[in-house]
């Protein structure tokens, strides 16, 4: 390849990306160069600022036309602007959680921090906008690697090791998976092009071929389910989520989970929505797999809501909430309906704020005494009315009580679920009986906050990352929650991202 | 056609067992046909002719482990960085800017291994 077929590609697409890896380059080098006794916590500043900048840029490429550069494996289309903006803001506000971040027995590895997160943020990036099933890879990879690290970063502690070592074996089993269905649809198509396959696939018209397709589909969909933490691969999420930093958890129940998501459908629905299922006759085999689908929906919803139950440790009920509500967007997944990409992209949204809200609550509480017991909560309007308002908003927006963010999006997916033809009520009946027990749980953590005595009278102060996080958080969960119009307006320009072939 | 998939595996299944039979049929037959008169010398271990002596279980450094992993990846290195030498005429720029983000990478590892005094033993 020639300079001059170099320079005609159209750089700038990846602008975001070269920010981040800029970011991250910089960082880890003035990481390394510094003297060793000097605090490390400004580096996540600038990760942050970084992590802005990439932001804005984002914003400001919504207006160019769907591109794809370096072969098609690297494209820009609506669907990977608009989640792109969600993974951002994940990053920054996770950054902001790192910034805060004080446990007990210290954090030798600050500077990791800061960086190990920009390259997470990266991979998760490339996995949005990749055309090709080996940048998808890679930026999969990338994106699974770097959280490993993340999670066992507290070299110390019995239950980081647990947790990294549990989720380094369940994520290699996840990614064997995975490949196992890409290698069968490679086989299939001879391609690795999403598009190319996309096109291969409609002209399987052989029953059989059909049926390993379906089986690609199958280890595909079980695979990725590890990064979205639902059922058959939700069984890691509780003992890391408790076992990693708390930034590191925030982080991987918003960014991981959308960057998974982001795979899910686009992957998906891409390759498998026009490949006929039944011999010859027109069908499709992303709608064949529907029930499918829709029973690993129920399951993690039942599942998640019904173990939180029984939690003490906040992490570990928010790791089984964070399993429920990956099953309501599955719920979202499953229905296909077409406003499904704008319910899902929605409810990622509420799901970032109301979560990280409440993450940076928790771990303001629990640095403070090395605990996540849910009593840590006890009094916390005693201690601090404002805080304990705000953890209220975000807990209510979990549960899904309207006037918030949450609710809309629950709405939406609901309604999605009952609008097609024929309408999936057994699914949506499941998905009102679990809210309904998720009650249970959530109300319990207010009953904590507002109506037991506190263990502790000292009043709370909160750090200014945290401020920002939960005031950015608590707005936006009310800000959604009472206009969804203004999201909603906003997505109006992708069109309900029909870009995906283009 | 699924036939014709799954028939490739009753190939994969047949070195299985060829694989699994031929060792154990092997010693199996020479624990038949060999005269068997132990003595002392015979039932040592056997350390290409020296006498055995310690334990053989002995704990060494985890360093090693570290300076292992180090050369594994230049190794890599070397066998990526050798096929693009040898076509680099018909690969060009392109390759050779990739090339140069590749080794950057890397000697960005190599100085955080440094300055991680991983290459220091004790």
């Amino acid at each position: 390849m020639s300079m001059h077929t170099l320079l005609r590609y159209e750089w700038g697409v990846m602008t975001p990306e070269f920010i981040i890896i800029g970011t991250a380059l910089i960082l880890s080098l003035v990481d390394l160069l510094m003297p060793d006794d000097k605090d490390r916590r400004p580096l996540a500043w600038i990760a942050f600022v970084g992590v802005a900048i990439a932001f804005v840029a984002t914003i400001g490429l919504i207006p160019a036309e769907t591109t794809s550069i370096l072969h098609d494996t690297f494209r820009l289309d609506a669907f990977g602007k608009a989640f792109k903006l969600l993974l951002l803001a994940g990053g920054a506000l996770s950054l902001l959680l790192a910034f805060d971040y004080r446990p007990k027995e210290g954090l030798k590895h600050r500077g990791e921090f800061s960086y190990l997160m920009l390259c997470a943020l990266l991979g998760a990036m490339i996995v949005t906008s990749s055309g090709d099933l080996i940048t998808l890879f890679v930026g999969l990879e990338l994106l699974s690697i770097s959280s490993y690290i993340l999670v066992g970063l507290r070299k110390t502690s019995v239950q980081a090791n647990e947790a990294a070592l549990k989720y380094v074996i369940n994520g290699g089993i996840s990614t064997a998976m995975t490949l196992f269905g890409m290698s069968y649809i490679f086989g299939l198509t001879g391609t690795t092009n999403i598009k190319e396959i996309a096109v291969e696939a409609q002209k399987l018209t052989d029953g059989e071929y059909q049926y390993i397709l379906a089986l690609a589909f199958l280890l595909l969909f079980v695979g990725l389910a590890f990064k979205i933490s639902t059922v058959p691969f939700h069984m890691w999420t509780p003992d890391v989520y408790q076992g990693a930093p708390t930034p590191v958890t925030a982080f991987l129940s918003v960014v991981s989970k959308t960057a998974g998501f982001a795979i899910v459908l686009r992957l998906l629905i891409t390759i498998f929505a026009a490949a006929p299922a039944r011999g010859k006759d027109t069908s499709s085999m992303l709608l064949s797999m529907q029930d499918y689908i829709a029973f690993l929906a129920g399951a993690t919803m039942i599942v998640g809501n019904i173990v939180a139950l029984k939690q003490r440790s906040m992490k570990r009920l928010l790791a089984y909430s964070s399993i429920a509500h990956a099953g309501y967007v599955l719920v979202g997944f499953a229905a296909m309906s077409w406003v499904m990409i704008d319910s899902i992209w929605f409810y990622l949204l509420a799901y970032l704020l109301m979560n990280f809200g409440a993450f940076a609550i928790l771990q303001r509480m629990s640095d403070e005494a090395d605990s996540d017991d849910i009593s840590r909560f006890a009094g916390l309007y005693q201690r601090s009315p404002l805080l304990a308002v705000a953890m209220g908003v975000f807990l209510l927006s979990l549960a899904g009580i309207p006037g918030t963010a949450g609710f809309i999006a629950k709405w939406n997916i609901f309604l999605g679920a009952l609008m097609t033809e024929p309408g999936h009520y057994v699914l949506a009946a499941v998905m009102i009986a679990t809210t309904v027990i998720s009650y249970v749980y959530y109300f319990g953590i207010f009953v904590q906050i507002f109506f037991r005595p506190a263990a502790e009278t000292s009043s709370l102060r909160l750090p200014i990352g945290l401020t920002l996080i939960v005031v950015v958080c608590a707005l936006g969960t009310l800000l959604f929650g009472v206009v969804p119009g203004l999201a909603y307006h906003f997505l109006g320009q992708f069109e309900h991202f029909g870009d995906f072939l283009q | 056609m699924l036939n014709v998939y799954v028939n490739n595996y009753v190939i994969v299944f047949v070195f299985l067992c060829i694989g699994v039979l031929l060792p154990v049929g092997a010693l199996a037959m020479g624990r038949f046909l060999r005269p068997h008169v132990p003595d002392e010398a015979k039932q040592t271990t056997y350390e290409s002719g020296n006498n055995p002596f310690h334990d053989s279980r002995v704990p060494f450094q985890v360093h090693y482990y570290m300076f292992a992993l180090l050369f594994v990846i230049f190794d890599v290195e070397t066998v990526f960085l050798y096929p693009w030498a040898v076509a680099y005429d018909k690969l060009g720029l392109f390759a050779f800017i990739e090339m140069f983000i590749f080794v950057l990478m890397l000697v960005l590892g190599l100085v955080y291994a440094w300055k991680k005094k991983v290459l220091r033993w004790m």
